[in-house]
């Protein structure tokens, strides 16, 4: 049974609709994120499962029983916000029992668990520390300590990394991602952050405009984006004018290339096509041009090669020591796998 | 080799091997001749408020024969304990109605969604408010409620003549509707900034964790507010004793301190009694106290409303 | 029953705040309306009833107020009142503020605490005061009218220092000053084309509530026996009712333009950001 599904939820503010016909089913203990620019819904689509806004239509469901009507305080979510959503007249481990007090446990039960809490986050001796006494990850910590005392059958999480500091970020989100496996607790994650998405997702659901763009594993829309605004939004892309010349032809000035998505594309159409760093290589019977950059990323090197021809800046992954013998200025030549391409029509 | 250095920022020598070579001798003079900056400040201050608190403060001391006693603070009590007392009883009184009405007033402002500049409006108009004291108001009050007032009239037209039951524009019920005025404004204030410094989070994360709308006032939304409304409540205390214009105009009979410190300043034209004086240094004592518990209490909500370090 | 009970608090909820509105709005305006009443309508409370309310309004109760042959000269006397206090407070509090931020930080605590401090002696304490000192000390002193505003500048003080350094927390005092003294400004430029300009709607909305305060104030100039527009105002009230009531209403109208204007002014330039101006 699905652990928390959105039936065809739709939800609109005033003219502008925030969500169309939204299908989504998360199973038991996994991680989905809601990954997409602002204003693609994600957020709304988050609070309509927290309660705090009410679906226009559309159902949704709790391992099968319809919350679509319930208060907030009765939905037994655990939910993280982005920011400053700690109690401050509270310390941290009066701020850790407030749900647990509403829902009247006692004392003892409730130290037990606070305590067991605060380890998972590995707060322990901050108990009696207030939020104003706190670093931003410190904080966040907390209130996921908070959200997961009450042992909610959901984990909610609004953007919990992006008010902190990139290296906060990194570390904060690895251990996010630790402790829903360790609980083995269902969580939705909304984010913009693609680099986020693709580090600690089980399955990435891609928005924009309110609709799903795509569904799948990290590796499925990283390698294989459905739509032109996945492929755009999740890594970065090479783009390269081009003609559909066959059926999984496409023709880069001259240089005809087997494109597998080209598939259903009318012959003749002029398109954008969409390749990543990591499928292109320094071929010598490749795309002539001149090496404008070479950037040094620890693991990977990229080389941008300015084209002769269609005079456009394109970005190749060499890997390690690939761009060792290269300097600014060279002609090489650029080769194209376009085995996992994306066709952009161009208008 | 010489062991002098020379100092980059004041260019000047550096002491050479003192034990408090930390700071160079030039430029330590250059930092307390800083302060001369401040001398015309310093010294509007010291002539314009300083020198007439003083004057206060010692002749409060000062009995009539010249000698130097307490007896003036003594008799002030005695003499005019009533003053005092009503005194005490207008500040307290306005200001609990005052934070009561005005935290509502706040919250019923800041929370309004629809219309748009409802809020701005309502902040607007209680810095007006606030500040409007004097006899504007009591003009004010006197053509509403005063015995010609249109509103007496109106209530007495409808079958309740206030004045033949306990009400008066010149007694003590009087003077604390006129209060009300720029009190309710001054509470609204001071609280509009606490009421949006409580965080909408806070409300939901409340919620999301199995809160009704009580339990989040009861645990992290009064307690929050807690030191604006304590803070406001000095304020409004202080504030409403030390009036003095509006009770003047309201030609009030009700004995308050204020207006005998002016009735006993411009009766007593040799200025030899000690009792003005001592009322006033009273009152000096008690706005200090106020004051100052209002800053402290200021300063703690403030504390919370900032929430992240990092 | 639980369902029925939740949605009239929540109903409640939606209306107490709008409830709350309205009352403060009657108690509000309702001194505002009696006073035009009294001022323009002719006719005594007594004899109000359905036949007298129309008739007999005019202007006469201000006009009134307007010829009587104090009304100008007091008025005059207050609006010089409110310059000359205007004037000292920025020539003291501006450059005050600008050399705490730029050269003296330390003494940001001790200065704050001394412009709070006149909330601490008000206005009866502080006449009480002078009459203490200056009095016997300076009678000369007193003798001018003029002798009102430096009292005036104190009693602003915590009001008008918050304001100036507000609007200069809100600019980067030390870029913009750097800025302008690398182009080779002096001082008198820097002050008068890079931070002035940019100040301009905090020092003028402290301007504004300096003027609304001394045109209004009554007690020190009551007691020193000042004959300002608010003394008159008091005076000529206890003569004349409608008349003194048609001159309240003028100074309300007047005081809420000013300070209209002064909100018009502080929203429209809080929209442009801070830049070294014109040079």
């Amino acid at each position: 049974m699905s652990a928390l599904t959105f039936e065809a939820v739709r939800k609109t503010f005033g003219s502008n609709v925030a969500l169309e016909g939204f299908d989504l089913n998360l199973h038991q203990g996994e991680l989905v994120t809601l990954l997409g620019p602002s204003g693609c819904g994600k957020t709304t689509g988050l609070r309509i499962a927290a309660g705090f806004e009410r679906a226009d239509s559309g159902r949704i469901l709790v391992e099968g029983a319809d919350i679509s009507k319930m208060p907030p305080h009765k939905r037994n979510m655990g939910m993280v916000f982005q920011s400053y959503s700690l109690f401050p007249n509270l310390t941290v481990t009066g701020n850790v029992e407030y749900g647990l007090r509403t829902r009247r446990i006692e004392k003892a039960e409730r130290d037990r668990r606070v305590a067991e809490v605060l380890e998972l986050v590995q707060l322990t001796a901050l108990g009696s520390r207030y939020a104003h006494q706190l670093s931003g990850g410190q904080q966040q910590r907390v209130a996921l300590a908070r959200a997961l005392a009450v042992r909610p059958r959901v984990l909610l999480l609004d953007e919990p990394l992006s008010a902190l500091d990139a290296k906060v970020r990194t570390t904060l989100r690895d251990e996010i991602r630790r402790i829903q496996t360790e609980v083995g607790i269902t969580t939705l994650f909304v984010t913009h952050d693609q680099e986020e998405a693709l580090a600690i997702s089980d399955r990435i659901c891609v928005m924009s405009n309110g609709q799903i763009e795509q569904l799948g594993t990290p590796t499925e829309v990283y390698r294989k984006p459905a739509t032109a605004f996945v492929a755009r939004f999740v890594g970065t892309m090479n783009v390269l004018p081009a003609t559909i010349s066959g059926a999984t032809e496409a023709n880069v000035n001259g240089t005809r290339i087997a494109v597998p998505n080209a598939k259903g594309m009318g012959k003749g159409s002029e398109i954008s096509l969409l390749v990543r760093p990591e499928d292109l290589t320094l071929a010598t019977d490749g795309l002539a041009g001149t090496v404008t950059s070479i950037t040094f990323q620890g693991a990977s090197t990229l080389v941008g090669v300015r084209l002769d021809v269609i005079d456009q800046l394109v970005s190749i992954d060499v890997g390690q020591g690939g761009a060792d013998s290269l300097t600014l200025g060279d002609r090489v030549g650029v080769g194209v796998n376009g085995s996992n391409a994306v066709c952009e029509p161009t208008h | 080799m010489s062991n002098t250095v020379e100092d980059p920022i004041a260019g000047g020598v550096l002491i050479e091997d003192s034990p408090s070579a930390k700071v160079p001798a030039v430029s330590r003079l250059r930092r307390h001749r800083a302060w001369l900056g401040l001398l015309p400040f310093f010294a509007f201050l010291f002539i314009f408020l300083l020198l007439p608190t003083l004057g206060v403060i010692r002749k409060a001391f000062l009995a009539n024969d010249d000698t130097y006693t307490t007896k003036g603070f003594t008799t002030a009590i005695s003499q005019e304990g009533a003053a005092f007392w009503n005194s005490l009883k207008i500040s307290l009184i306005t200001a609990i109605l005052g934070v009561i009405f005005g935290t509502a007033l706040a919250y019923a402002a800041a929370t309004a969604k629809r219309p748009k500049w409802l809020r701005s409006l309502v902040s607007a108009f209680s810095g007006v408010a606030a500040n409007m004291g004097g006899i504007i108001l009591a003009f004010l009050f006197l053509t509403l409620l005063g015995r010609q007032g249109l509103g007496t009239k109106i209530l007495t037209d409808n079958g309740w003549n206030p004045y033949k039951s306990w009400f008066s524009i010149n007694d003590f019920s009087g003077v604390v509707l006129v209060y009300m005025y720029f009190q309710i404004p001054l509470m609204v204030l001071v609280t509009l900034p606490a009421i949006d410094g409580l965080k909408t989070s806070w409300r939901e994360a409340s919620a999301n964790l199995g809160g009704t709308t009580l339990t989040y006032w009861r645990r992290v939304g009064l307690p929050v507010l807690a030191p604006s409304m304590l803070g406001g409540f000095l304020l409004l205390f202080a504030n409403a004793y030390s009036a003095y214009a509006t009770a003047y105009a309201l030609n009030t009979q009700s004995n308050l301190v204020p207006i005998k410190i002016s009735f006993f300043l411009q009766g007593d034209v040799t200025g030899r009694s000690p009792v003005p004086f001592a009322l006033a240094t009273w009152m000096i004592l008690f706005m200090a106290v106020s004051m100052g518990g209002y800053l402290v209490l200021r300063k703690r909500a403030e504390r919370w409303q900032q929430s992240a370090v990092a | 029953m639980a369902a029925i009970s939740s949605r009239l608090k929540a109903y409640l909820g939606r209306i107490g705040p709008s409830l709350v509105l309205l009352a403060a709005a009657v108690f509000f305006i309702a001194p505002i309306l009696s006073t035009a009443r009294a001022a323009f309508h002719k006719v005594p409370t007594i004899l109000l009833d359905r036949h007298t309310w129309f008739k007999k309004w005019s202007l006469e109760g201000v006009r009134r107020a307007l010829d009587e042959p104090f009304f100008w000269p007091t008025l005059s006397l207050s609006l010089k009142l409110a310059l000359v206090t205007v004037l000292i407070t920025m020539m003291l509090l501006v450059p005050t503020a600008l050399f705490v931020h730029l050269r003296l930080p330390r003494a940001r605590a001790l200065v704050e605490f001394l412009t709070v401090l006149p909330y601490v002696v008000p206005p009866i304490a502080l006449v009480a005061g002078v009459a203490a000192f200056f009095r016997p000390n300076a009678r000369w002193f007193l003798n001018s009218d003029f002798a009102l505003a430096p009292f005036y500048v104190v009693m602003a003080m915590p009001f008008t220092y918050r304001a100036i350094d507000a609007g200069i927390k809100a600019i980067d005092v030390r870029t913009l000053v750097d800025a302008s003294r690398s182009l080779g400004g002096s001082w008198a430029t820097t002050l008068r084309k890079a931070l002035l300009p940019n100040m301009a709607s905090s020092l003028l909305s402290s301007a504004f509530l300096t003027a609304t305060v001394v045109l209004g104030e009554f007690t020190i100039a009551s007691t020193l026996a000042k004959n300002t527009f608010a003394t008159f105002s008091f005076e000529y009230f206890s003569r004349d009712a409608q008349g003194g009531v048609g001159l309240a209403l003028f100074t309300l109208l007047a005081t809420t333009a000013l300070l209209g204007m002064m909100t018009l002014l502080t929203r429209s330039k809080s929209r442009k950001a801070a830049t070294v101006t014109r040079f």
